[in-house]
């Protein structure tokens, strides 16, 4: 509930700060860079954020927020199983429903938190789409995600500053610095199988057809051998 | 216990020793697990359970927390006792399948061979070691049907209650057990007298005693739990309509017609084949529990709208007490066998390519899923009409 709580009051707002020192400048901001691609292929995909930046002398923790679309959804149970794993730092901003179908879904925000590391891989699933009579496939767009900076060395931070969890834990809220105009790829697709609904009609006749088809071999089975 | 079947049961073990610890290996060092998500999703219910809180906190946990609380050493002793258990039912199983085969006439060197085939069954042992519960309610259903067989009746129907609470399924076997306890009709009486007949002693016993363990267990979670508990245990079961591929038959019906304004319909009409099956086997086949049991389980599992291949386990369980009494010869037997391997691999490839490749294959594992139900019911009807009861063998040997 806490979690859920502290999630919900994720402000965004710009904020001046006259820091004497400046953890970030324009010249090293400029170094850093973000790529997102998508590989695997059907409905069980990966998203790899690669984000890098030249050396410096103080910590940098870098948050991606990533708006996910009701086109797909995150399992949490097997993030919590790879944070125990692998390290993956995930958090989400609200329940997922693992099986509904993507109509009756809604889209959420999924934090990935690079702490130390500077890659990320995590899995994405697709959702059962409604059937169309004019596409074999349905595209997923999902948004370049945002990127976040903050070092524990420089609490002030100047910029367009957002408040997000400090750490996958989300005992507290820090101020985190976006950084914008990012160079890179624009946004991600995916493409998912959907069913075909021209075909509603046939699937149900034959469908029917074929239990009934069985269903009457195996009474009349059922009848010839039982005892009555 | 005879010295053949030990070894049997010790090979048995140790294949299952040897592929739990594969399954340590595998979900230690490789990406693809060897364990089961449900085994999780059952571990993480444990979990809460021994933090005071509902089972239900886990979502897609829908079982009875009964499974939950069972496996709660997962959590406080080592997370493989749950496969322990599991693959300890499984054993179980094979003995209460050679008692059910030795009390229903199979020698004892024919019991062993049948009873192999639930033992070095690939999928027997793969669902247990990988952590899925089914084998607990394989313990339930046969140790329910050994003790009607044997005439213990209270056991039977506190077994029978307990089954049904765990898994909702084997309720099916109400009617045939049912019938079994009430004397044949007469025709020479009238229809009242006739349906007075049949609420005798021993079925108002039957039905009072599982009714009672059934209702008991239900309103001590119903009290602990509330709504929830009956909702993710039994409504969401009997209401479930799962649109995502599976071996079902109706599922790619169900897909294209789930916002259409006749789903409602159809999904009825889904259970129709179900209902007339289950009727008229349990009166066809009510002198043969096992065997009415077995095609009752079968029919339900065919003609469901959802079905994986963890419920096949729920007939395979009863399988070997109807093999011994087939009359199917070798060649034709494993013919049948081979051509239930074959509809799962024509299901399983479009549906391996449609999941992880992307391919749009719905409607290739639609056909593969209907041919798959063609094929459960040739089988089906093979085992029906190559079935020989037991008067029939009684009178062989005479």
């Amino acid at each position: 509930m806490v979690r859920v709580y502290l999630l919900a009051i994720i402000l965004c707002f710009i904020n001046h700060v006259d820091s004497k020192e400046d953890c970030f400048p324009p010249e090293w901001l400029k170094s850093v860079s973000l790529s997102v691609k998508i590989s695997k292929a059907g409905f069980h995909r990966d998203l790899q954020y690669t984000v890098e930046w030249s050396d410096t002398d103080h910590d940098v923790q870098a948050l991606l927020l990533q708006k996910m679309p009701s086109g797909v959804y995150l399992d949490e149970y097997q993030l919590e199983t790879l944070r125990r794993d692998t390290g993956l730092e995930v958090l989400l901003d609200s329940k997922v429903d693992l099986e509904a179908p993507e109509y009756l879904s809604s889209g959420f925000t999924a934090l990935v938190f690079l702490s130390g590391a500077r890659e990320a891989v995590v899995p994405v699933h697709g959702r059962y789409h409604r059937p169309s009579d004019s596409s074999e496939r349905v595209r997923v767009d999902l948004e370049r995600p945002r990127l976040l900076l903050r070092s524990d060395q420089c609490p002030g931070v100047r910029g367009v500053v957002v408040d997000a969890p400090c750490t996958v834990s989300n005992h507290s809220i820090c101020s985190w610095m976006e950084i914008l105009d990012l160079e890179g790829d624009a946004g991600l697709s995916l493409e998912l199988p959907v069913g075909d609904s021209s075909m509603i009609f046939s699937v149900c006749v034959v469908t029917v057809l074929t239990t009934v088809l069985s269903c009457v071999y195996l009474l009349r089975n059922i009848w010839r051998h039982g005892s009555f | 216990m005879d010295a053949r079947l030990c070894v049997l049961l010790s090979a048995a073990v140790l294949i299952r020793c040897v592929l739990l610890c594969i399954g340590v290996y595998q979900d230690q060092n490789l990406q693809l697990k060897y364990t089961d998500v449900d085994y999780h999703v059952f571990t993480d219910a444990s979990r809460f359970i021994t933090q005071g809180q509902s089972p239900y906190e886990r979502s897609t946990y829908r079982y009875t927390p009964l499974l939950a609380l069972l496996l709660t050493p997962n959590v406080l002793l080592s997370a493989h006792c749950g496969k322990l258990l599991f693959v300890g039912c499984d054993l179980l199983s094979a003995l209460l399948l050679f008692r059910l085969l030795v009390l229903r006439g199979s020698s004892r060197s024919s019991a062993r061979v049948y009873c192999g085939l639930w033992l070095f069954n690939p999928l027997t042992i793969g669902v247990s070691t990988r952590g899925n519960a089914e084998s607990l309610l394989a313990v339930l259903v046969l140790s329910s049907l050994l003790c009607l067989e044997s005439r213990r009746r209270t056991s039977a129907a506190l077994l029978f209650g307990l089954s049904v609470h765990m898994k909702i399924y084997p309720v099916t076997y109400a009617l045939p057990i049912a019938l079994s306890l009430t004397g044949a009709p007469s025709r020479g009486r009238g229809l009242i007298q006739n349906l007075l007949r049949c609420f005798n002693r021993d079925l108002l016993q039957f039905a009072a005693v599982s009714g009672s363990v059934f209702l008991a267990l239900n309103l001590i979670f119903y009290s602990m739990y509330g709504w929830e508990f009956l909702q993710e245990s039994y409504l969401f079961h009997l209401t479930r309509r799962d649109i995502r591929h599976n071996f079902s038959p109706y599922f790619y019906m169900l897909y294209v017609t789930a916002e259409h304004r006749w789903s409602g319909v159809l999904s009825l009409v889904c259970f129709l084949p179900q209902l007339l099956l289950l009727l008229l086997s349990s009166l066809a086949f009510r002198s043969d529990l096992p065997f009415c049991c077995f095609i009752h389980t079968a029919v339900f599992v065919s003609f469901n709208k959802v079905c994986t291949s963890q419920y096949f386990l729920w007939y395979l369980c009863l399988l070997p007490l109807v093999v011994s009494r087939l009359t199917l010869g070798w060649r034709r037997g494993l013919g049948l066998l081979l051509l239930w391997f074959v509809g799962q691999a024509l299901w399983l490839s479009p549906a391996y390519y449609l999941e992880f490749e992307g391919w749009n294959t719905f409607a290739l594992i639609w056909i593969a899923g209907l041919l798959f139900l063609l094929i459960n019911s040739l089988i089906l009807g093979q085992i029906i009409s190559h079935y020989r009861p037991a008067d029939a063998q009684l009178k062989k040997t005479d």
